[in-house]
């Protein structure tokens, strides 16, 4: 896992006096690929003769905060010096899995990151405690010095690192106990904050480069798509627009400046012809979804009561719906790039740099390698950019302009041209036997997968595959003789792509209302329901999932308690409601929510209580800022925008008809980190989504005893 | 193309651009002040604000030919080194996540508070709405600006 550069070291030009140490994920580098000199890792640190630590991460930052929490865990184990510890963003190489998703960061980087930073530490010891002629383990480092107590003696780290590096690199360097983090579990400031609020924080639309050029692109509003009418001479006429160039992926337009390629788009004026009858139509879709999910085409978990299980005498039912939404970051889509010759160079705000190198290199007909890819800062990601169309555009444009070209997209392309968050349908039935004791659970979603990348014929025939794409629905925590639950796929032609939280937000959303429906139909407490039937087996598995309903257990106990929830408001419009989720059954979360409505049934959350239990902390403020910013995001698809389709194109193309929370729709939140007892940290960027809209949901039936099976919630 | 003089930041600039320029894209492109954001280009984001005579302005709706003779803050020119007590408080608060749209939001926070050194929650409420932040730091902004009112209060009493 971990080897040393020094072989690479003699062809790269960093100079001589450099600790350098890579590590490559969760893949094992072989120190023969170091000798033949193969070996370039794609993460490092460098420890360099001024004592500066830099981390070289393939991570992008989002806004997740995870250049500072990886940053974290690499100075808790060097016993850096905080505050000189500089990030490098990684480019991808060969082989390299950069990527940047299903909040993966800290949990795939923990490990690797230690290891990395414990064999540089064990190294600068080895190194001091030779220069000082005494035994090493009489050493001991701390804030980017060695420590040699009993003489009094002391070497920074700048110092020893030339000796450093001329060591064997230890293969299982000894990791800090937890008790000794001084680090780790601190609340710790952005690394980046004071560039962000003194505005030099430069994100994608910020590259320029000598010579570049400015574009823009119409494109087709729906799929095939061919132009009536443009207006070309009026476009060229424009100040500014040096060239109008068709492309198969639209008419770009290629300025001297961003204004300039603004306006010749919109002298262009470019007329579409009219979308075919059967052009795809979001109401048509919800029929085709709703039929679906009385099917029962891939059943993701199927386990059959015990026998002796009463009969079910009475059955409850009812279909949720899940809307499209954009993912609208406020930085729109954009890449610069510089095709010349054989080679490219791209700038892009991309959670997925290998895809775009890999597309790329494809569109230009030249190798991988050949592209080089440099990841800026991403003015909010949320999945969009884990998709490449912009990139590949920017390179085509580029290509045709012979010119570097900086392609940004508008807020009205942004929206129409989304990777949406697909639409689905959800069935759900519970069955109570004589008693009324609740025996048995169904739930089917019917939905669809991602389509921005070719999926494998292969894979979408096994039942794993299925139970990956609807988190949040085969694994149901809770306690049910027999359970069922089931996917449908169902054919999407516009393009939808992995959103925040991806699949699980429709179907918790389902799940986590439905659960509610059943506690009402018992005249149980909805929350202490949830904790009933959170008893049985202290840990489930449900496919490739394991669920610890303990953990879960814990934070609905702290929102029950935190918030008071037996003493909720009655008066008639107001409500508290209740939701949780077990996130791929790696960080547990429950909400409390208030909410209040007005004569009109205008939904706003007044409160929410938050208790989160992600494992080991690495940042506090960290944690609280993504339960924040996932309640938030949470309220925008709750009760703001969503996006309908006519004639193949979404409908909404701003942020006043595809509405996003503002400051007034922020309620006061209070988030209550529960202790763990599970060793790992896990993700913080996406858990934070699923539950948050059906304890909101909940809260509405609270207050107006009418259920929301449908979002987003309308007056 | 005539040009045109404009003060940002105290320095005075001659630009040559259409007259129809927005301020930003003057920003931007021109100047290489890039702190000022692109988000909507219709004055509905706030992404673009800058300041001018204590006013927060929207940058995308301002032409050149209006923009003329005037003077803008942006955020490269709030304080030399992130000492204004927004900037200090926004740290304070850890408002910040992708930090996209921020700088339009300190720059309407300091325009509020110049206008208004006491502002209610429901005030910095209905003025911040007009800004999308789509990470949802309206919480920590909150605070941020209920610090920085109460810092400056201190410091002019």
């Amino acid at each position: 896992m971990i080897t040393s550069r020094r072989n690479f070291l003699k062809t790269a030009a960093f100079g001589s006096a450099s600790l350098v140490i890579g590590f490559d994920g969760l893949s094992l580098l072989k120190g023969a690929d170091a000798e033949t000199n193969l070996f370039e890792p794609s993460n490092w640190i460098r420890v360099d003769a001024d004592g500066a630590v830099s981390l070289t991460i393939g991570k992008c930052e989002m806004g997740q905060g995870v250049r500072t929490s990886l940053a974290m865990i690499l100075a808790e184990e060097l016993e850096a010096d905080w505050t000189k510890i500089r990030l490098v963003q990684a480019k991808p190489r060969p082989g390299s899995d950069l990527g940047t998703g299903g909040s993966d960061s800290i949990a795939s980087s923990w490990r690797p990151l230690r290891q990395a930073g414990a064999a540089a530490r064990e190294m600068l010891i080895t190194a001091a405690a030779t220069r000082w002629k005494v035994d090493r383990a009489s050493c001991s480092a701390a804030r980017g010095e060695i420590l040699h107590p009993p003489s009094n003696r002391r070497l920074e780290y700048g110092s020893l690192v030339s000796d450093a590096a001329k060591l064997q690199v230890p293969e299982n360097p000894p990791l800090k106990n937890a008790t000794d983090f001084k680090i780790i579990g601190q609340r710790t400031a952005r690394i980046d904050g004071p560039d962000i609020v003194c505005g030099k924080a430069r994100y994608g639309i910020d590259v320029k480069i000598p010579g570049m050029l400015y574009a823009s692109l119409e494109r087709p509003p729906f799929a095939g798509a061919k132009v009536k009418r443009m207006h070309e001479d009026k476009a060229r006429a424009v100040h500014g627009v040096r060239s109008i160039i068709k492309l198969p992926r639209g008419i770009a337009i290629i300025a001297d400046n961003t204004w300039a390629a603004i306006k010749g788009r919109t002298a262009l004026a470019v007329e579409w012809d009219d979308p075919p009858k059967d052009a795809f139509d979001s109401d048509a879709h919800w029929k085709r979804l709703e039929a679906a999910s009385h099917e029962t085409r891939f059943i993701t978990r199927d386990e059959k009561a015990p026998s002796g299980t009463a009969e079910v005498t009475k059955t409850i039912e009812a279909i949720y719906q899940y809307p499209f939404y954009a993912h609208a970051p406020v930085e729109t889509m954009n890449c610069v790039a510089d095709v010349r010759g054989n080679r490219c160079t791209i700038w892009a705000p991309t959670q997925a740099p290998e895809r775009l190198q890999k597309e790329v290199a494809k569109l230009l007909g030249i190798g991988p390698t050949n592209v080089d890819v440099n990841i800026t800062l991403i003015g909010g990601g949320f999945g969009r950019r884990l998709g490449v169309d912009y990139a590949i555009e920017a390179a085509d444009i580029s290509r045709a302009a012979q010119a570097p070209v900086q392609l940004l997209w508008s807020r009205v392309d942004d929206m129409k041209q989304g990777h949406f968050q697909a639409a689905s349908v959800h069935y759900l039935s519970a069955g109570f036997d004589a008693r009324g004791m609740p025996v048995s659970w169904k739930h089917t979603k019917a939905g669809s997968f991602h389509n921005i990348s070719p999926l494998d014929p292969k894979e979408m025939r096994d039942t794993a595959w299925y139970q990956d794409w609807s988190w949040g629905c085969y694994d149901v925590p809770y306690n049910f003789p027999a359970i069922q639950t089931a996917y449908v796929p169902v054919d999407l032609t516009v393009k939808h792509g992995p959103w925040r939280s991806v699949f699980a937000p429709s179907s918790v959303f389902a799940r986590e209302c439905f659960i509610d429906e059943v506690a009402q139909a018992r005249a149980a407490d909805p929350l202490e329901f949830r904790l009933q039937l959170l008893k049985g087996a202290d840990v489930i598995k449900a496919g490739s999932t394991t669920v610890d309903r303990r953990r879960l257990r814990r934070v609905l106990e702290t929102v029950r308690d935190k918030s008071a929830w037996d003493h909720r408001p009655v008066s008639e419009n107001r409500g508290r409601g209740v939701a949780c989720n077990a996130y791929f059954g790696r960080t547990y979360i429950a909400y409390v929510v208030d909410v209040m409505t007005d004569h009109d049934n205008n939904v706003r959350v007044e409160r929410v209580v938050a208790a989160v239990d992600c494992g080991r902390v690495v940042n506090p403020v960290g944690v609280e800022q993504q339960m924040e910013s996932g309640i938030i995001w949470g309220i925008s698809s709750a009760i703001k925008g969503e996006i309908t389709f006519r004639g193949g194109a979404a409908q909404q193309g701003t942020f006043a008809d595809f509405a996003v929370a503002r400051m007034r729709d922020t309620p006061a939140i209070e988030v209550h980190i529960v202790g763990s007892d599970a060793p790992l940290p896990f993700g913080m960027g996406e858990p934070p989504v699923p539950p948050i809209v059906p304890a909101i949901a909940n809260a509405v039936f609270a207050a107006t005893g009418m259920r929301i099976r449908r979002l987003p919630i309308r007056p | 193309m005539e040009k045109t003089e404009l003060t940002i930041n105290g320095a005075k600039h001659v630009v040559q651009v259409d007259d129809d320029t927005p301020l930003l894209w003057i920003l931007r492109d021109t100047l290489g002040l890039t702190g000022t954001k692109f988000g909507c280009g219709v004055g509905v984001c706030g992404a673009c604000t800058v300041v001018e005579n204590g006013q927060a302005v929207r940058s995308c709706q301002i032409p050149c030919s209006a923009a003329a003779g005037r003077n803008f803050t942006t955020i490269e020119g709030l304080s030399p080194n992130g000492s204004h007590p927004c900037q200090r408080a926004w740290l304070t608060e850890e408002v910040a996540q992708c930090g996209y749209c921020q700088a339009g939001m300190i720059m309407t926070a300091c325009a509020l508070l110049q206008e208004n050194p006491n502002p209610s929650d429901e005030q910095i409420d209905h003025v911040m709405s007009d800004s999308v932040c789509r990470c949802g730091t309206y919480p920590r902004m909150r605070n941020a600006i209920r610090r920085a009112a109460e810092e400056m209060r201190a410091k002019n009493r």
